[in-house]
């Protein structure tokens, strides 16, 4: 039988009415994981899978993620697997410990099939620059395409039907981007409302844990399973959670919502401007009040170097640990300083080296206060103005990208109104940390593209609750890709 | 040219905290090396801080001992830098808002007082432990992550022995609090040294030298002496200090160079994302200082004003805490508390230091110490007998009036009627020695005293005799 | 702002304990000339210095502290396990030089 398609309702129903057992869904994801030409994988987790998937017992009818497959984006620590996050530098490195959300889906009993590839130590945006090289776009048969980055390996093997949900992670944009390209919903909840620890850090002031799946209630369900205090976790929150799947059909008309007009504007596509156009006049005769409002191209021109700098910054901190010391392969020096820096040498690509060059420069005494800390003074600025449009409405509404995937070998003008704006504005809800989900609304050449939407700061339910909405207008749910099926 | 040396000190604390500071890992002692760690402590990624309650209790207690302005609310930040000793690449630590700041405390020199400023007290973590060999090291992370409190001193130590009392002062109060172990030897205080010196009254600073791996306190007085004197030769021959770090050698009693302060390292400070700001309720300080235990100064205040004893008695007792609280515990028992100083200061001090051990193993109770003092108090035995009593009880592992009884000892005759009435009948035995007595032959007085002694069997108590005889003799 | 070029860009990497290649720092070059112009741009902009420096996304101060309760530790096994440099239960290094 082929599960690919269904939703974790679906599958659900199965498993209850034991048409299908967990076994049967792990040991197909795990073969049509090995079959994959996309390169979404670092390692299957056959052994581990299977026997998980055997031990589980009676089917929990109350539980949707009982014997549901998924994937691990491989910067999320798992015990006694290894976990490279994508780099050479952490080659044979085998955790002792699981992360949180790992941990709480095996208490889920959910079961883990994989860890998958992603740019390196999730800094990217293309999912090309992690150490197996390109991974591909599924919708693409021509692997002409990338997937997006940073999650990339999640966002393939998620769209590919491989299994219904994936965790990624979200810096910038790093679930978010990948699933607009992958006609997926990728979801970066609030801020602290899902526990970190396990995942590698790259900017904590902007990490989250990101969720994939194929349609909005099954990105509940999986948010219900990770949401919550950790105390391992000292800034994750203590706000109480919610059950997010719970009534998330029920409408609520009296949602207001907010596009901003500039940065549509700033999207020369007319295929993706029309489609999203269209979604905001369904939006309205469905009953939503929907506004064009305005933040200025000065300030939105200053998100890509804003995040850049502080995240750079951050990373550059939060990777010092990886000096093949504690971890990673073996290397040589004389001194201590050179076993280190031949580790280092060896074990980082040169995108992010160039990244940690910049952020170490951007913190250094005498420019600090002209790089790292002016940026986060703008961050404040365009915090400050997002929050003043979500006072008045609960969502912010824009396309996601400019387009659809791009192919690899297109160089976008990173000094374009275009790159700067449509291309980088998803970093908006990273600053501020606000949920923010991003779902199918159209195609193009038989690529899918998405659209956002985002919400005040632990109205995480809200956010899923429009989305399911916009997902009732455009039908687009459940989608997998055909381009890589054999 | 007379020159003025200028002294400051950055003293790093290890708290005897149970877990580390940002990790529940244990904090232990002497356990093999790499069985005390957890992921955290071993920068393992994906790992996360979390702040340690007891260690900001302990930190809030040194600063109010320092009369520091305590921050009600902890912000921590990143010192960036690469070391073979440090796992995460970087070091949590408090740069802008350290949890003490503005405080000083109080030395002696030649009975004067001086205040010295202390500018900042922080929270942060140590680093792991390296063994170094011959030709490699070994890395051991069970020290990695231990909670310390460093304080900075302000630069107004003008010589090795302000500096010493300082630090001493310093240890006192870690100690004390019951925060540290506050053992130099064992790194448990670890005391790096600025030393620069200047034209007297000149306001501009010299070129600072520091010198590290002081391991004793009384090596701290040594080599600022030593490198004060140095730097004040180099300048009077027309020379230049360089900046540099030095270290004391204690074999040699002077500094060497460590190495050449060529460019002062960047450690790129900057908020640390993982820990969010935590507020520290006005309750939370009040109560981190109220249970903090009565400090040094305020036991010799109080020894004094309360119990009578001298400034000599009270400061030994107080040089030491668990001496201190083992005659603090004896005073439960006896009212007799400058008798019981001296018997703490002499008699069980003289034990410890002939056996080799310290108090926590000292092997007679408080209460039977107490009972031992009492008899000596109420002229029941003479300090003679006590000091035999003494003994026994340690060997017999008995209290004082069973020891007494083993040894047969019978308690003295302090009824004045009782002693009078022998008294009188020496006296009218022996006319003669009243006679010399007068005459002023000494020896008429002890023979008188001996008779009395003779016809008690010696049960007499001999002070109490003494004076009577005395107030006797005045009469005829 | 310090003065940037190749060597301070090497000498700024060598710090952070690796190296590139040539190339590689030439394409860092222009990176980092784009990124202190747009920085150069936001620095322009008057009313920055208004904004306190963000830390975090929102206000989120918390009373929370750990309590002093120390956990299982890791066997030494465990620990040592991942490191390419383990020798009889320690972690070995050439000669550190103080």
């Amino acid at each position: 039988m082929n599960y690919r398609e269904l939703s974790i309702d679906e599958l659900h129903e199965l498993l209850v009415s034991k048409k299908v057992t967990p076994l049967d869904l792990a040991k197909e994801a795990i073969a049509l994981a090995k079959a994959d030409t996309n390169n979404a994988f670092e390692y299957i987790m056959e052994k581990e899978a299977l026997e998980a998937a055997e031990a589980l017992g009676e089917p929990e009818a109350n539980n949707p993620l009982w014997g549901i497959p998924f994937v691990i984006k491989d910067n999320f620590s798992t015990k006694g697997v290894p976990t490279t996050g994508s780099s050479n530098i952490l080659k044979g490195y085998v955790p002792v410990f699981d992360a949180t959300v790992v941990e709480k889906l095996k208490a889920a009993k959910a079961i883990a099939i994989g860890k998958t590839t992603l740019d390196e130590l999730a800094m990217g945006g293309s999912g090309i620059t992690g150490h197996l090289g390109r991974t591909y776009n599924p919708w693409d048969r021509s692997h002409s395409r990338i997937v997006g980055g940073s999650s990339c390996g999640s966002a393939a093997a998620t769209s590919d039907g491989f299994v219904p949900f994936a965790l990624g992670s979200d810096t910038g944009d790093s679930t978010r981007k990948p699933a607009s390209h992958a006609g997926l919903i990728g979801f970066k909840p609030t801020w602290s409302r899902i526990s970190r620890f396990g995942l590698f850090p790259f900017a904590p002031s902007l990490d989250t844990v990101g969720i994939f799946s194929r349609n909005v209630k099954d990105c509940a369900y999986v948010l219900n399973a990770l949401a919550g205090r950790d105390e391992k976790d000292s800034t994750s929150s203590t706000k109480p959670v919610e059950d997010y799947a719970k009534d998330i059909e029920k409408e609520n008309k009296n949602y207001k919502i907010a596009v901003i007009k500039e940065i549509e504007d700033s999207i020369s596509n007319n295929v993706v401007k029309d489609a999203f156009k269209k979604s905001v006049e369904d939006l309205k005769k469905a009953g939503y009040q929907v506004d064009y409002v305005h933040v200025s191209n000065e300030l939105l021109l200053t998100l890509f170097p804003t995040y850049f700098v502080i995240s750079c910054a951050e990373a550059t901190s939060n990777n010092a640990n990886m000096d093949g010391i504690k971890f990673g392969p073996l290397s040589e020096g004389k001194t201590f300083e050179e076993v280190m820096l031949n580790a280092r040498t060896k074990g980082f690509g040169e995108l992010i080296k160039r990244r940690f060059v910049i952020g170490s420069f951007a913190l250094m005494k005498e420019n600090q206060n002209e790089l790292f800390v002016r940026a986060q003074k703008n961050r404040r600025r365009i915090v400050d103005a997002i929050n003043d449009i979500l006072r008045e409405y609960n969502f912010i509404y824009l396309p996601a990208a400019p387009g659809i995937a791009p192919k690899f070998d297109d160089a976008s003008d990173k000094l374009s109104d275009e790159y700067l704006i449509a291309d980088n504005h998803l970093c908006i809800a990273n600053f501020a940390g606000l949920p923010s989900l991003t779902l199918p609304i159209g195609f193009e050449d038989g690529m899918p593209f998405g659209a956002n939407i985002t919400g005040r700061a632990f109205e995480d339910k809200d956010v899923l609750k429009i989305s399911y909405e916009i997902e009732k207008l455009t039908g687009l749910k459940n989608l997998v890709a055909k381009g890589g099926q054999k | 040219m007379i020159f003025e040396p200028v002294i400051g000190l950055e003293i790093h604390v290890e708290l005897k905290t149970k877990s580390k500071m940002f990790s529940n890992g244990p904090v232990t002692y002497g356990k093999d090396a790499n069985t005390q760690t957890v992921p955290l402590d071993l920068a393992f990624p994906g790992t996360l801080p979390t702040v340690n309650k007891q260690g900001v209790v302990y930190a809030i207690r040194v600063c109010h001992a320092l009369h520091m302005k305590i921050d009600n609310e902890l912000h921590f930040d990143r010192k960036n830098y690469f070391y073979s000793d440090l796992p995460k690449g970087y070091q949590i630590t408090q740069d802008k808002r350290p949890i003490g700041s503005d405080g000083y405390l109080t030395i002696e020199i030649n009975g004067k007082e001086k205040k010295i400023g202390i500018e900042r007290l922080h929270i942060e973590e140590d680093t792991c432990k390296q063994l170094h060999f011959k030709d490699f090291t070994l890395l051991n992370y069970n020290r990695a992550g231990t909670p310390l409190i460093e304080i900075v001193s302000r630069p107004e130590l003008r010589s090795g022995e302000e500096a010493m009392k300082y630090v001493e002062k310093i240890r006192s109060i870690v100690v004390f609090s019951n925060v540290s172990d506050g053992k130099m030897e064992e790194g448990s205080l670890r005391c790096d040294v600025n030393v620069s010196i200047r034209e007297k009254g000149s306001e501009k600073f010299g070129t600072k030298v520091e010198i590290k791996n002081i391991n004793s306190i009384s090596y701290i007085q040594k080599a600022i002496d030593f490198e004060v004197e140095r730097q004040s030769k180099i300048i009077e021959n027309g020379g230049e200090v360089l900046q540099e770090t030095r270290r004391y050698d204690d074999a040699k009693k002077e500094t060497l160079p460590m190495r050449l302060k060529t460019d002062s390292v960047d450690y790129k400070y900057y908020p640390e994302a993982n820990i969010t700001p935590i507020k520290l309720s006005d309750e939370f300080i009040k109560n981190a200082i109220e249970s903090c235990p009565e400090l040094a100064e305020s036991k010799l205040k109080r020894y004094m004003s309360e119990y009578g004893l001298n400034d000599y008695d009270a400061s030994l007792l107080v040089s030491d805490k668990e001496i201190s609280e083992y005659y603090d515990a004896c005073t439960k028992f006896t009212n007799a508390y400058k008798l019981l100083a001296n018997w703490v200061n002499v008699d069980v001090l003289g034990y410890l230091n002939k056996n080799n051990i310290v108090i926590s193993n000292f092997p007679m109770s408080p209460e039977h110490l107490g009972g031992l003092v009492n008899l000596v108090a109420k002229n029941d035995v003479s300090s003679n007998q006590a000091r035999e009593i003494f003994t026994k009880m340690i060997e017999e592992n008995v209290d004082a009036l069973k020891a007494k009884q083993i040894l047969g000892i019978s308690s003295q005759i302090s009824d004045e009627s009782m002693i009078l009435n022998v008294i009188n009948e020496v006296l009218k035995e022996n006319p003669q020695s009243i006679i010399d007595y007068k005459e002023g032959k000494g020896r008429a007085l002890g023979f008188m005293i001996g008779q009395v002694m003779k016809k008690t069997q010696g049960k007499v108590n001999p002070k109490l005799t003494n004076d009577l005889l005395l107030e006797e003799l005045k009469r005829r | 702002m310090k003065t940037y070029n190749i060597d301070v860009l090497k000498d700024a990497a060598n710090r952070l304990l690796f190296d590139m290649s040539e190339a590689e720092y030439k394409t860092l070059l222009n990176e980092f000339d784009i990124v202190v112009k747009q920085m150069k741009l936001i620095g322009d902009n008057k009313g920055l210095d208004a904004y306190e420096p963000m830390v975090f996304p929102f206000e989120c101060t918390t009373d929370y502290l750990r309590e002093d309760e120390p956990g299982e530790p890791l066997s030494r096994e465990e620990a040592l396990r991942n490191s390419p440099r383990k020798a009889g239960g320690q972690i070995k290094l050439p000669r550190v030089v103080q």
